[in-house]
């Protein structure tokens, strides 16, 4: 059996909300609530979702920003909570992060050398050969000209940054990196520069990734699995194929449906649009629930397309409101799974049947009605 | 209503034909040329370009940043920044050339007819202000409406744009409001004096997928009901295809490519058209990640200060020769309604009568 290189178990972060003179604790926003996931050698993860689905907080756990509520989180199958100082230490530079917004994550007052060096300097490692051939390595490996290391961030564009970035995160031989985003910020002749940098990067130094994103196009192509997130819950998770071709979640196929694809025939909105085969794009209702007061049950049962049409007469089924569904695989008939799972054992229960599957992850969706649907008619398939 | 856009799309043509007049659009923007004054000396964003929106036709203006898309919109409605200036051409709404008027008139004749909506809702709205205190500024400035109908309007406009309890609404502020309802009141400020013509500057970009989805699909919505002109200013060809009739690729300032949505994405006749076209990762097609390289576009979008010789795009270009160089390409155009700014349209767009290799070995299967 492989082992992870880093495993999440059930995994919560919340945040208490504070009010008044007292700071008193009137809430708590349930950013992460429960999320598990392994991430193997060379494999790259994509974490999809809205904005508050929770993603952004997940990477920073992961690479030490923010400690977990509870869960665990390992690393070569070793509790990153019960490290040492010293093993704490190595964590950080196992894990590294490369951020969404180029512009922002590099001081303007320090030059890219100082910038790609710096690590080196806070971890008090001599890579060999001394710091300044490092960094000048560094910078080539990402395609930059190592002869520009005096240059300040300003001097160079958005996709530049970017690499300087990724640079950065590279300094200490990290076996993991987290990217927030990585892409959203850049021109999209720029994006595939990029994406394709992390892809040679990946094969060349065996990196794991986690890509967190919100463009789903970009993670199809760099991800081999897909976890979507909503509400600090993945709802589904499998090979990005399974995914991105048979969805079983109504919000991942409400996802892909909304994406805008560059296919005149596939209009987003008017008259033409609901009458396309298949119905055209699934369009949800209002916004995402907050995550200080989730839905009970199937926190996504408030937006759902598909529970009203299940419950005939615009009511929605039971089990949708009243119980949390488990992040199992469907069952093959697509019908109504009566069994829950008792609250306690959930990740338990993932685990054991992680490793049941052996081949490959499988695919795995947290609805009552889980049950494909057919990826609509794109461009170039 | 019937489900063929292109019929749709002529008949509105032949509705807008009677009401206008033939042949005039609503807005149309001839030969914009805008500089802006740097320590280095001038810089031209916008460099001739020209197009024109009719009555309930959407057109995009595509391009990456420093393209001049949003500034040429600027230019038109009036609003360019005290360094920047238009030196040539003519914004004609309904006709009349708006830089010939004095600025606070152009001013006043776009908030009459053209209304804008920006990328940033949060920034756009005055956060000291209501929203229905918002919604009901125009109208009283404008209409001279007493308080209570321009109250009783901005209810109404709030309800059209799809924002829940509008009449509670109206007296939260915009930072009470989630980012797509505020696009939405922003969609409903832009609305108040019933513009003919709606200019959208990346209006979904800050968007999640979902709520851009409702945000498109409300714009389309009131446009086709109002039959109003819409120019969508975006980077996401996604969108572009999902929502626009016409589209004008801009870069480096100057139009490249001008052409109906369906031709361009179908057979592009400039190679930068075509590279972005490639260069857009599809959740729709392709494998788990495996060995695939997306199609790239070397380089990165010049600096208007610092635009290369000839054909601005040569550098970055897959079939550019020495003429490329030297010459700059003129916008010429190449087919029926279409225009391309290459010395070699007719190669480029020759290419497409095939369909273009398949650049993911394993195609989805549906």
């Amino acid at each position: 059996m492989t082992e992870h290189v880093l495993e999440v178990r059930d995994l919560v972060k919340h945040f208490p909300v504070r009010r008044g003179l007292l700071r008193r604790t009137v809430g708590t926003v349930k950013a992460v609530d429960g999320v598990s996931f392994g991430l193997d050698r060379g494999r790259t993860l994509g974490l999809v979702g809205e904005s508050g689905s929770g993603k952004s907080t997940l990477a920073r756990v992961l690479v030490g920003i923010e400690t977990p509520t509870s869960g665990q989180v390992l690393l070569d199958g070793q509790d990153v909570a019960r490290l040492s100082r010293a093993g704490r230490k190595q964590l950080r530079r196992d894990v590294q992060m490369v951020f969404q917004d180029p512009y922002t994550a590099l001081n303007p007052r320090m030059s890219v050398g100082e910038i790609v060096g710096e690590p080196f300097a806070i971890h008090r490692v001599r890579p060999p050969g001394g710091r300044a051939a490092a960094v000048g390595e560094l910078l080539e490996l990402v395609g930059l000209d190592p002869g520009h290391v005096s240059r300040y961030p300003h001097q160079f564009s958005g996709g530049q940054r970017q690499r300087i970035g990724i640079a950065r995160a590279l300094a200490l031989r990290p076996r993991i990196l987290v990217c927030d985003e990585p892409v959203s910020a850049l021109d999209v002749s720029v994006q595939g520069q990029v994406v394709n940098l992390l892809q040679d990067l990946q094969d060349e130094l065996g990196l794991s990734y986690l890509f967190v994103a919100h463009d789903l196009g970009v993670v199809r192509h760099i991800a081999h699995e897909v976890a979507v997130m909503y509400l600090g819950r993945v709802v589904e998770r499998g090979p990005s194929g399974a995914v991105y071709d048979g969805a079983l979640h109504p919000y991942t196929q409400a996802l892909l449906s909304a994406a805008p694809v560059p296919d005149p025939s596939v209009r987003l909105a008017g008259p033409s649009a609901a009458d396309a085969p298949g119905g055209g794009a699934i369009v949800l209702e209002g916004d995402p629930p907050s995550p200080t007061d989730p839905p009970a049950g199937c926190p996504f049962h408030t937006r759902c397309w598909l529970a009203p049409l299940l419950g005939g007469g615009r009511r929605i089924p039971e089990p949708c409101a009243a119980t949390r569904p488990a992040l199992e695989p469907p069952r093959a008939d697509g019908g109504h799974r009566t069994a829950t799972h008792d609250d306690g054992e959930q990740h338990g229960h993932e685990h054991a049947r992680d490793e049941h599957t052996g081949g490959g992850p499988a695919h795995l969706a947290a609805c009552h009605f889980a049950r494909p649907l057919p990826a609509p008619e794109r461009v170039g398939s | 209503m019937s489900g063929d856009t292109s019929a749709a799309a002529a008949s509105s043509a032949a509705d807008h034909d009677g009401v206008v007049g033939p042949g005039t659009p609503l807005l149309e923007v001839r030969d914009l040329a805008v500089e802006f004054r740097t320590p280095e000396g001038n810089v031209r964003a916008v460099d001739g370009l020209s197009y024109r929106v009719a009555a309930g036709r959407t057109l995009a203006v595509v391009g990456e940043s420093g393209s001049g898309k949003s500034v040429s919109s600027l230019a038109v409605m009036g609003l360019l920044p005290d360094t920047a200036r238009v030196t040539h051409g003519e914004v004609l709404l309904a006709g009349e050339d708006l830089l010939s008027l004095s600025r606070r008139e152009h001013r006043r004749r776009c908030g009459e007819r053209i209304a804008m909506v920006f990328q940033d809702a949060l920034a756009a709205l005055n956060p000291v202000h209501t929203v229905g205190y918002q919604l009901t500024e125009a109208l009283r400035r404008r209409r001279g409406m007493s308080r209570r109908d321009a109250g009783r309007r901005a209810v109404e406009l709030l309800d059209l744009v799809g924002v829940p309890n509008a009449r509670g609404r109206v007296k939260d502020y915009p930072h009470q409001f989630s980012g797509g309802m505020r696009q939405r009141v922003m969609i409903a400020t832009a609305l108040a004096l019933d513009p003919d013509v709606l200019i959208a500057d990346e209006p979904t970009t800050a968007l999640d997928v979902t709520v851009q989805a409702q945000v498109l699909r409300l714009l389309a919505e009131i446009q086709a009901e109002r039959r109003m002109g819409l120019v969508l200013i975006t980077h996401d060809l996604g969108v572009v295809a999902g929502m626009a009739d016409d589209v004008t690729v801009m870069y480096a300032g100057r139009v490249v490519e001008r052409a109906p949505v369906r031709d361009t994405f179908g057979a592009p006749a400039h190679p930068y058209t075509r590279a972005l076209l490639h260069s857009i990762p599809s959740s729709g097609a392709g494998g788990d990640g495996e060995g695939r390289r997306l199609p790239v576009i070397p380089g990165r979008p010049p600096s208007p200060a610092a635009l290369p010789t000839g054909c601005a795009f040569h550098p970055r270009c897959d079939t550019a020769r020495d003429v490329c160089r030297t010459d700059p390409p003129p916008l010429e155009a190449v087919a029926v309604d279409r225009a391309s700014a290459c010395h070699f349209a007719a190669e480029v767009l020759a290419s497409h009568d095939v369909p273009p290799p398949v650049e993911h070995e394993e195609a989805a299967h549906d």
